[in-house]
């Protein structure tokens, strides 16, 4: 269910996304937009990731931020978004939808200690 | 039943939470420096820290969201990173002085190299956080910490004066010898009020409450638990000032390191009150050094969306769970550089209230914000006028705190 009104700036934007079974798999870091002077604009994905936010960053830190924590970014269609309220939920798991990768990859080291659950 | 015995466990934990080695330090000093003079202090820093405390855990509580997510959405990127970096650095700094205050105190027992032993507690902290859940760490530290209650009845069998003790929360500034003697004073004042309102006690406490599952309604739950916890807390940090006004003032003796402060205990209750201090401490800066470094990794979770938590399986939660180990690991490394103990505690205090004002200014306009919180949740007048009232308080605190650190040769005079 989406309201009839959505504030993107105040009620997507910097968000937390989360997945289809609630996991945490990022925040809403940027939104791309769609449309010509004159005409409707459209929210076609969100952006997620580093190299989304660091791009919002001052310009002194952009070039340093992007340095530590690199560029990576998955778009997410507007079309796999479920609902939005405090958090926004997405139609389907994370790895489908390529977010989440950072966290797999610490789960390899982290599994490896004994008790990790 | 249920809820009773959890209000009782929260206030205790929250007690026993409240004292770690910066506030220890600098309470006993105090005592023997000024007397009951900075009393007032300690009253004036458990106000505010239980206005904040109160403020996070509501939000956090009616939300059923972390603070730091709130930061982010409200503040926006920019303004929210600033405050990350600010809260992090804090935290990690803070990690670092506690696990120095527990090597000091393992080298008291043990005679030990001091550098080893950081490393002992290194691997300690890891296994402890690593092994319990969230709500056994919770009662462990919190509630061995209230062996430093020892410090409540030596403060009683040491025969202050209770009309100047009683004098001394009435805001007053000694009269005293010379103008470094005053620089001295004002270090001293900032410090305590730094020490009481460390901000990662709110960030946890908020975090804390999501580990515990509150929904809107434990608003009631948040308010007794800040308020009567931090007011038993800080009566800790007023039994340490007693203590040192009545036993180190009189001998003209500053006691820097932790072991010395618990001569003050032994004084009165032998080895037992020595054995007892001794512990407390050891339960009390270990619950800080856990606290910091959970709370530097709830702040970067939620601020990127990371999955979070102790409730999660570890390896569900990977890149939170690699935090707080990393935080550890530095904390202790910088301490096995062989830096000089009293030193880190020093700054970690003066540097944690110069970025105190960001770190709290978040929470005030999240928790007064109607249309975040609903009419029924959001701050009413009262909560308001503290909270501006507090933060115009530790923004001069913040202002004046590095000039009277240089001005005081790191507190010397």
């Amino acid at each position: 269910m989406k309201p009839q009104h959505l504030d993107i700036v105040r009620q997507v934007l910097d968000h937390e996304v989360i997945d289809s079974n609630n996991v945490p798999c990022g925040m809403v870091d940027d939104i791309e937009l769609e449309g010509r002077p004159g005409e409707g604009l459209r929210v076609t994905a969100l952006l997620v990731g580093a190299g989304a936010w660091t791009k919002r960053l001052p310009s002194a830190f952009e070039g340093l931020a992007a340095r530590l924590f690199g560029t990576q970014l998955t778009r997410v269609p507007w079309s796999e978004v479920e609902s939005v309220t405090e958090r926004v939920k997405l139609r389907s798991e994370a790895a489908e939808l390529g977010l989440g990768g950072a966290d797999r990859k610490a789960e390899k080291i982290v599994g490896k200690l004994p008790g990790s659950g | 039943m249920k809820k009773f015995v959890e209000i009782f466990l929260g206030i205790l934990t929250a007690m026993g939470g409240f004292v770690e080695v910066g506030e220890l330090v600098f309470s006993v000093n105090a005592g023997a420096k000024f007397g009951f003079h900075l009393l007032w202090v300690v009253a004036l820093g458990t106000i505010g820290i239980i206005a904040f405390c109160e403020m996070a855990g509501r939000v956090a509580a009616v939300k059923e969201q972390p603070v730091f997510n709130l930061i982010r959405e409200r503040a926006g990127l920019n303004a929210g990173l600033v405050t990350l970096v600010a809260a992090n650095l804090v935290n990690l700094l803070t990690c670092t002085a506690e696990i120095g205050g527990i090597a000091l105190l393992w080298q008291l027992l043990s005679g030990w190299p001091y550098r080893w032993l950081a490393l002992l507690a290194l691997v300690f902290l890891l296994a402890v956080v690593w092994i319990l859940s969230f709500q056994w760490i919770e009662r462990v530290f919190g509630l061995l910490g209230l062996l430093l209650c020892v410090y409540l009845g030596a403060a009683y069998y040491l025969r202050p004066d209770w009309t100047q003790v009683a004098a001394g929360f009435v805001p007053n500034v000694p009269r005293l010898e010379s103008s470094s003697e005053y620089t001295l004073f004002a270090y001293f004042v900032v410090a305590i009020l730094s020490s009481v309102l460390l901000p990662y006690e709110v960030y946890f406490y908020a975090s804390g409450a999501i580990e515990d599952g509150w929904n809107p309604s434990d608003v009631n739950l948040n308010r007794i638990i800040s308020i009567i916890g931090s007011v038993l807390g800080s009566l800790l940090a007023v039994a340490l000032m007693v203590c040192g006004a009545q036993v180190f003032r009189p001998l003209g003796v500053e006691p820097q390191l932790p072991g010395e402060a618990a001569l003050a205990a032994s004084m009165t209750f032998g080895k037992a009150g020595l054995l007892a201090a001794i512990g407390g401490m050891f339960f009390a800066f270990a619950g800080a050094a856990i606290e910091t470094a959970l709370s530097g990794a709830y702040n970067l979770a939620q601020f990127f969306g990371w999955p979070w938590g102790k409730f999660r399986p570890a390896r569900k939660a990977a890149r939170f769970s690699l935090t707080w180990m990393i935080t550890f690991a530095l904390s202790a490394l910088v301490i096995m550089t062989g830096v000089d103990p009293v030193s880190v505690v020093e700054y970690s205090i003066v540097f944690s209230v110069v970025i105190l004002p960001f770190t709290y200014f978040p929470v005030l306009v999240i928790a007064r914000d109607k249309e975040l919180m609903g009419e029924e949740h959001a701050n009413g007048r009262f909560a308001n006028a503290v909270g501006w009232f507090y933060l115009a308080v530790i923004t001069l605190a913040a202002l004046a705190a590095v000039p009277l650190l240089i001005a005081t040769r790191g507190g010397k005079g």
